[in-house]
């Protein structure tokens, strides 16, 4: 038999055999108050709030440890039940702190949130609390632990011997005593370390970096794509639209990992998540224009105009273009269409991303852009793309370019300057400052993933869909509606109308794409066809 | 004079010995076992027997090891419970004493009935002298061939070895057992798996009471039958009882199933101790529910001590007389259940903890009159709702306690001292 | 701080009897307190090295069970059983009297480093009750003399 049927709180429901009366309820809709638990950790068991009546079995059973049968009725909302949850959930306050005003953990807390479900007494607990050791004491570059909002779940001690093998947290001591810690004097030493901060239902880790910068219920989510490195782990971007001051004006305070069964599970390594602030620092958010006596802003529609003009004068085969593997598929294809196909620019990838030996078997490429694949399939790139710092002068040709439009990449100085000194127009089409984009004779600005939509496709050819989070800063716009405007000044015939048209579009020329939507896309992202 | 089972060499010189052992029948039944059953028959004599493990659970014997899978190609262990700690309870020592090749025998015929090639003795560590004494006789069965490669001459192969706990009541809990013997921390396991399906390494295990293993001898001798005719009801054989508190012969006696409790205290223990008078029983290790003076007219044998409202337990008999403050002594077993509780799951972890501190509070004189029923309410948030029966354990004696001698806790409350007067201290 | 040779030795053999090096850990623990009279911090990082375990497994096993301690203890470790038989018959009035002797609250040294006091759970003797457990060896039927003559014969 491959399916179950199993009756919850009176709702008939098909199981699949194996799985936890947890899990089924989970996926049906049916929530069933739960710490220890977490899909994608081993059962532990030990927090006992997910005890439910099964019946025809006399004690009353975790939902986590018990595997449906077929017939089998489960009862998570009735008298009994809700007098044991409202217990455990009393046992495991008695000791708790209730520090809520200064904790960080505050509006996503599952004793908050239980205590509002289940909860609902008046304390009972006359006597004073245990005293744990640590408050609010760093154990690694990332992670504040606080042993006595611990309610010692196990969550952090499971992924770091389960997930990560690493074996950093652990519980000392036993009985009341029991505190979950590093090893005195050592600290939390894997690349994923913040994970546990996500998967601490309460306040006893939080993240160093997001502490106190704001309340949680100010933020915004936007599903996304780290940006981080080729994996594509999904995230959710949390932003906080309303009150950038709170953050020193940044406007996205954290990247948060969302599950993805076949790219990250459930996890997001510490570099990915803590690459957001180039979303908000050091952006270019209107063009600006080199000339004689210095460097004035303009428009980014007379920064077009201009690009335009410079396009058109460049004579045939002496413009070139160095793409990126952070833009979207869909910017690269409006790239392809208008650069490579109508204006018949050379197009190389620059290799700034690779570092080497940085890999590990997990989640972590070498490769530290989003789309490298993407870019590599919409223009045919072969084995010498991308192009090494040092093969680049030689990849641009017998003779350096008359106009030379950069995205993003930051040039290696001599090379810089050797153009520079040969008179080759520089253009930079970026989202963050860098050396390039002071040097460049015309800056346009460009938008982050974050502030559009699109999709990245990740090393194993998985593509996957982002949502915009923020609104452009500035003038800075999608690469897309740069060469939208550039089309419509250069009188070629050429539409990019959106994200969304423009992926229709590919996926209809592009051989690798054809066959996906959107809707494909959801909610895993789809693998492109292998020719 | 009852039937000996287990007792019968504890008065002998030099009992401990082989040479005593062997001089008095001892290993006579495991060889002839060993060449003439097959595992099948032994573990049908056992069940025969109606042997109830002696631990405190009391799951049947035969039973328990029918449960090891059929043609596993997995190592079978068997892990000996020598982890006796539970507040009144010292048989299991008697027979590490005074007579460990009956341990011995038992578990070469145990071992042979489950094909268990590696048999793991693990003994609390605070019984240092019963640790030498155990180790003392291994060797010697090795040099006699007990143990070791061809057991007896027989094609049996089986290596004893002795495992040392550090101070963990839990460890007692035969899953906290399995994971104390791996090297960790003894935390009781989620069941399922069973330990017969998935124990020790992941590999079929049995675990087995010291006392259990020491009847399974006499079972294979005088055969299951006869062995369950000893005993009352379903419960087969003699018990080791261990009376202590307030009695005048505190010590282990040996009688059937069945026995009366009344006649153990006032009888084979000599009555109570100063002439005083009986004001309460527990019967069967601190674990289980107390019973009154006036409840202890009955029968020792699984059945009936659960009609009485308690449990069989581990036979460990604690008596105590009317010079004792029921407070005070409540306060001993949280105490230990509090200290004892391994902390991983929240219900006992946090609830023992919160008990001691309302009774501590209490016997300060700081006791508000709604302790008695927090208590009473925190111990039934912990029954039945934790990991292991450790929960249960330190639930019971405060539900039954705080009933039973309601009056008195109402009393301390009240008037901020023992309703007992001078009480024992 | 490394083990020393001897440790080693005992460990090696222990390895010996047991499938892994987890296994290992508790008569390697056993041993290593016995050298050096507790665990020493500073241990628990080479033990888990030469076991292959990871250290925090060490530093779980060593604060989870009770007989293994974590700081250094007196020449003589009193362990007094405070459970419910022996305190039925008298355990209390010994333990005050032992740190009334001693000077000492349960659970400290004395300030020679010679005697540890202990009150412990129930330690099976309960026919023997009120009992103790000093140096490996149990101490039955305990009076305050029998206390006091103990405590004139210790070193």
């Amino acid at each position: 038999m491959d399916k179950f049927t199993v009756t919850i709180n009176g709702h008939t429901i098909e199981a699949k055999p194996g799985q936890s009366v947890l899990q089924t309820a989970l996926d049906n809709g049916i929530h069933i108050p739960h710490y220890c638990f977490h899909p994608g950790l081993p059962v532990a068991g030990n927090c006992r709030m997910c005890l439910v009546e099964i019946e025809g079995v006399p004690k009353l059973q975790i939902a986590c440890g018990t595997t449906v049968r077929d017939g089998m009725v489960v009862w998570s909302n009735n008298d009994r039940v809700r007098q044991a949850v409202r217990h455990v959930l009393e046992f495991l306050l008695i000791n708790h702190p209730v520090d809520c005003p200064v904790c960080d953990q505050a509006g996503e807390c599952g004793l908050q949130d239980y205590y509002m479900l289940v909860g609902r007494y008046d304390s009972r607990f006359a006597e004073n609390k245990v005293v744990k050791h640590k408050k609010a004491t760093p154990i690694g570059r990332w992670v504040m632990l606080d042993q006595e909002r611990c309610i010692l779940c196990s969550r952090c001690v499971r992924f770091t011997r389960e997930i990560t093998k690493t074996n950093e947290m652990a519980i000392f001591n036993r009985g009341d005593h029991a505190e979950i810690d590093v090893f005195p004097g050592g600290e939390l030493r894997n690349r994923y370390s913040a994970n546990i901060v996500d998967i601490c239902p309460v306040g006893a880790l939080t993240c160093r970096d997001f502490r106190f910068r704001c309340r949680v219920w100010y933020l915004k989510q936007a599903p996304s794509i780290c940006p981080g490195c080729a994996r594509g782990c999904n995230i959710a971007i949390h932003f906080n639209p309303e009150r950038p001051h709170h953050a020193g004006g940044r406007r996205v305070l954290r990247f948060k990992p969302r599950p993805n069964p076949h790219v990250n599970a459930f996890w997001l390594c510490d570099d990915g998540r803590y690459s957001y602030p180039f979303i908000d620092d050091h952006r270019l958010r209107f063009a600006a224009l080199r000339e004689e006596g210095g460097v004035r802003q303009l428009y980014l529609k007379d920064a077009l105009d201009r690009l335009a003009d410079w396009l058109r004068a460049s004579r045939s085969g002496r413009t070139a273009y160095l793409l990126s593997a952070d833009s979207s598929n869909e910017e690269l294809f409006a790239a392809r269409k208008l650069l490579r196909d109508a204006l018949g620019v050379r197009c190389l990838l620059p290799d700034t991303g690779l570092r080497t030996g940085d890999a590990d078997d997990f989640l972590i490429c070498e490769d530290k852009h989003p789309n490298t694949r993407g870019a590599r399939i919409l223009f045919g790139l072969g084995e010498n793309d991308p192009v090494a710092p040092d093969r680049l002068e030689a990849g641009l040709g017998a003779e350096l370019p008359e106009l030379l439009l950069v995205n993003r990449a930051d040039l290696p100085s001599p090379l810089r300057d050797k153009l520079l000194a040969a008179g080759t127009r520089l253009v930079f089409l970026g989202t963050n400052d860098n050396a390039t984009a002071a040097a460049a004779h015309l800056v346009v600005p460009l938008v982050v993933f974050a502030e559009q939509a699109g999709t990245f496709t990740n090393f194993e050819g998985r593509v996957q869909k982002f949502e915009l989070a923020v609104p452009p800063l500035g003038d800075a716009a999608p690469e897309w509606s740069v060469h939208q405007g550039l089309a419509e000044r250069l009188g070629i015939d050429l539409a990019f109308p959106g994200p969304a048209a423009i992926f229709r579009q590919l996926t209809a020329e592009v051989d690798a794409f054809r066959g996906l939507s959107h809707e494909s896309l959801t909610p895993h992202g789809a693998m492109i066809r292998h020719e | 004079m009852s039937e000996r089972i287990l007792s019968k060499r504890f008065d002998l010189a030099d009992s401990h010995t082989i040479g005593v052992y062997e001089a008095t029948g001892g290993y006579a039944t495991a060889r002839r076992v060993l060449q003439e059953l097959t595992p099948a028959q032994v573990t049908d004599e056992v069940k025969k027997s109606n042997l109830r493990g002696r631990g405190g659970a009391g799951f049947p014997t035969g039973l328990k090891w029918s449960f090891i899978p059929k043609d596993t190609d997995r190592p079978v262990y068997l892990c000996v419970n020598a982890d006796e700690s539970e507040p009144g309870t010292f048989k299991d020592r008697h027979i590490m004493e005074k007579d460990p090749h009956l341990l011995l025998e038992g578990i070469i015929i145990s071992a042979f009935a489950i094909g268990c090639h590696q048999a793991y003795i693990y003994i609390r560590g605070e019984y240092i002298p019963q640790i030498r004494r155990l180790r003392a006789a291994i060797q010697e069965a090795y040099g006699r061939g007990c143990l070791g490669r061809r057991v007896f001459g027989s094609g049996f192969d089986l290596e004893v070895a002795v495992y040392t706990g550090a101070g963990a009541y839990i460890c007692g809990e035969e899953t906290a057992l399995l994971e104390s013997l791996e090297g960790k921390k003894g935390y009781p396991r989620l069941k399922p798996p069973f330990p017969a399906v998935v124990g020790l390494y992941g590999c079929p295990t049995i675990i087995n009471n010291v006392e259990t293993l020491a009847n399974v001898p006499a079972i294979l001798e005088k055969g299951g039958d006869w062995y369950a005719a000893v005993g009352a009801h379903r419960s087969g054989g003699t018990r080791l009882f261990g009376v202590s508190g307030h009695v005048i012969r505190p010590g282990v006696y040996e009688r059937p199933m069945g026995y009366s409790l009344k006649q153990l205290i006032f009888e084979d223990a000599g009555g109570i101790l100063d002439g005083r008078a009986l004001k309460a029983v527990i019967p069967g290790g601190s674990s289980v529910p107390v019973l009154r003076a006036d409840e202890i007219d009955i029968a020792l044998d699984f059945e009936s001590v659960a009609t009485a409202g308690s449990m069989l337990g581990s036979a460990g008999v604690i008596v105590m007389h009317d010079g004792t403050c029921m407070v005070r002594a409540l306060q001993r077993l949280i105490h230990f259940y509090k200290d004892e509780s391994c902390g991983q799951c929240s219900p006992c972890r946090e609830g023992t903890g919160w008990l001691l501190k309302i009774i501590n509070r209490i016997i300060r004189g700081d006791g508000r009159p709604e302790d008695v029923a927090v208590m009473r309410d925190v111990a039934e948030g912990i029954l039945g709702n934790t990991i292991c029966p450790l929960g249960d354990a330190a639930a019971m004696p405060v539900i039954s306690f705080v009933t039973k001698f309601r009056d008195e806790f109402e009393h301390y409350i009240r008037h901020k001292r023992s309703a007992v007067p001078a009480p024992v201290k | 701080m490394e083990l020393s040779d001897q440790l080693k030795q005992t460990l090696d053999a222990l390895k010996e009897q047991f499938p892994n090096g987890l296994s290992v850990l508790m008569p390697a623990l056993h041993a290593v307190q016995a050298a050096h009279n507790h665990i020493p911090a500073e241990l628990e990082q080479p033990l888990a090295a030469y076991l292959a375990i990871p250290a925090e497994i060490v530093h779980e096993v060593s604060t989870f069970y009770f007989m293994f301690n974590n700081r250094p203890v007196g020449r003589h470790h009193i362990y007094i059983c405070g459970n419910l038989s022996c305190w039925l018959r008298g355990a209390e009035t010994l333990r005050d009297h032992l740190a009334d002797r001693l000077g000492i609250q349960p659970g400290e040294t004395t300030a020679d480093g010679r005697i540890t006091l202990s009150v412990v759970e129930c330690l099976g003797m309960c026919d023997h009750a009120p009992v103790m457990l000093l140096d490996g060896e149990f101490h039955p039927d305990l009076t305050v003399e029998t206390v006091d003559r103990i405590l004139a014969g210790l070193s």
